[in-house]
């Protein structure tokens, strides 16, 4: 029963997105209403002061006015779509500010980032329940890696001078942590 | 689920976690429309990507909104069809006709009182032309002409009754963050020069908005009370 609701308001999120597509400001307002709190989440993650969140948020929605029409609905949910989008405007703002580079990346040591507990986890979606537990079976520093590319917006050459690491041992780590987070969530 | 050799497949990873750049990126990017396997496997990472944004997520502040609209194009540029066509478009449509009958209203009360104003001539010509707001709402509505050559402002309410309160009006730039314009006359057109820090707000696209606020205006300089009306700054 609730998959059939949450599948109804996926595919109409997905609709309403095309509308924006076509220029219609009564749809945009409608995916702001219905996203803005699960997109300022993700500015927040990535930009803790509120803000800047608050103005990567924006610049967020203006580039979901601009690119709708780019959206395909074939090739994965609104969701998903909206928080990649939301995702690079954050990190270019976090890049803009020439915070990255700069912080020096002790990924040899095996300090955990905070995972979340199981309290958490009963309130999130299943999908981000089994990424969770998916990525709790990876090595402490492969998930400090990825989680830290991903949030920080980190590239392999970026990761590899912070973490005074050779290229290629970063990459071949990531890519090691990759096929095993694909082989979990399959 | 398709699989896809490891190395396509670790590609459509590393394209969806931000890992490679420049022409490797470009070239990923690219292969995302002629392959569609890699498509698939693209959209599946982005979605595992997407959940490691896991929890409740927070309500931005109402302000995030109104600068988000306030840099939206004009609402002319909307193709005039899909205005129609859309639920709700007749509010734009009403809110245009408003505007362009309140806009003539507005400037020939500027073009009336232009003699008693000392003009300085202005440093960017591009910025001076006179820019007009009609702002509606919960009630009546009111028309704001701003001149920024002067910093001058009038202000021209109807049906506006907000007993005994002081309606004040305020310039809310992308920002989010409302700067005063002044308390306005509820009752009759009135003319003011308006702070430095609201008057260097002063753009198209801008919103203005009016507070109700305890008779005098705001005591704390920000808004305390409900917005009633809001609009749009455009260039006359």
């Amino acid at each position: 029963m609730s998959s059939t609701i949450s599948q109804m308001n996926a595919a109409s999120l997905a609709e309403t997105l095309q509308r924006v597509g076509s220029g219609d400001r009564a749809a945009f307002e409608e995916v702001y209403r219905r996203t803005s709190v699960k997109l300022f989440g993700v500015c927040l993650r990535i930009l803790p002061v509120r803000q800047e969140a608050e103005e990567a948020l924006q610049e967020a929605y203006l580039s979901v006015w601009r690119r709708a029409n780019l959206f395909d609905a074939t090739r994965g949910s609104a969701m998903t779509w909206l928080i990649s989008l939301t995702r690079n405007r954050a990190v270019d703002r976090l890049r803009s500010g020439g915070k990255i580079a700069s912080a020096p990346l002790e990924w040899a040591d095996d300090v955990a980032d905070p995972a979340p507990v199981a309290s958490t986890l009963l309130e999130i979606g299943e999908d981000e329940q089994q990424l969770a537990h998916c990525l709790a079976t990876l090595e402490g520093a492969e998930q400090r890696l990825i989680r830290t590319a991903f949030f920080e917006g980190s590239t392999y050459a970026e990761l590899a001078t912070r973490s005074a690491t050779p290229l290629g041992t970063i990459k071949s780590r990531i890519r090691r942590a990759l096929l095993k987070l694909r082989d979990c969530l399959a | 689920m398709t699989t896809l050799p490891d190395d396509a497949e670790l590609l459509a990873a590393e394209l969806a976690y931000g890992l490679i750049e420049g022409d490797e990126r470009a070239s990923a990017e690219a292969r995302l429309g002629t392959d569609a396997d890699f498509a698939a496997a693209h959209a599946r990472w982005q979605a595992y990507a997407a959940a490691m944004f896991a929890g409740a997520g927070e309500a931005p502040r109402p302000s995030v909104w109104s600068a988000i609209e306030a840099r939206l194009p004009a609402n002319d540029v909307t193709p005039l069809p899909a205005r129609f066509a859309s639920a709700g478009s007749s509010r734009w449509w009403r809110a245009g006709t408003l505007a362009a009958s309140a806009a003539a209203i507005v400037l020939g009360v500027v073009a009336l009182q232009k003699p008693q104003t000392v003009f300085v001539p202005a440093t960017q010509p591009a910025a001076s032309a006179p820019m007009v707001a009609v702002l509606t709402g919960k009630q009546g509505f009111v028309t704001v002409s701003f001149d920024p050559a002067s910093g001058h402002m009038t202000s021209a309410p109807a049906g506006l009754d907000i007993g005994r309160h002081s309606p004040e009006l305020w310039v809310i730039p992308a920002d989010g963050k409302p700067r005063a314009m002044g308390v306005m006359d509820a009752a009759a057109p009135s003319w003011a020069k308006i702070p430095a820090t609201a008057s260097s707000a002063m753009a198209a696209g801008v919103t203005i908005a009016v507070s109700v606020e305890p008779v005098g205006g705001s005591p704390t300089g920000q808004p305390t009370g409900p917005v009633i009306l809001t609009g749009k700054l455009t260039t006359a």
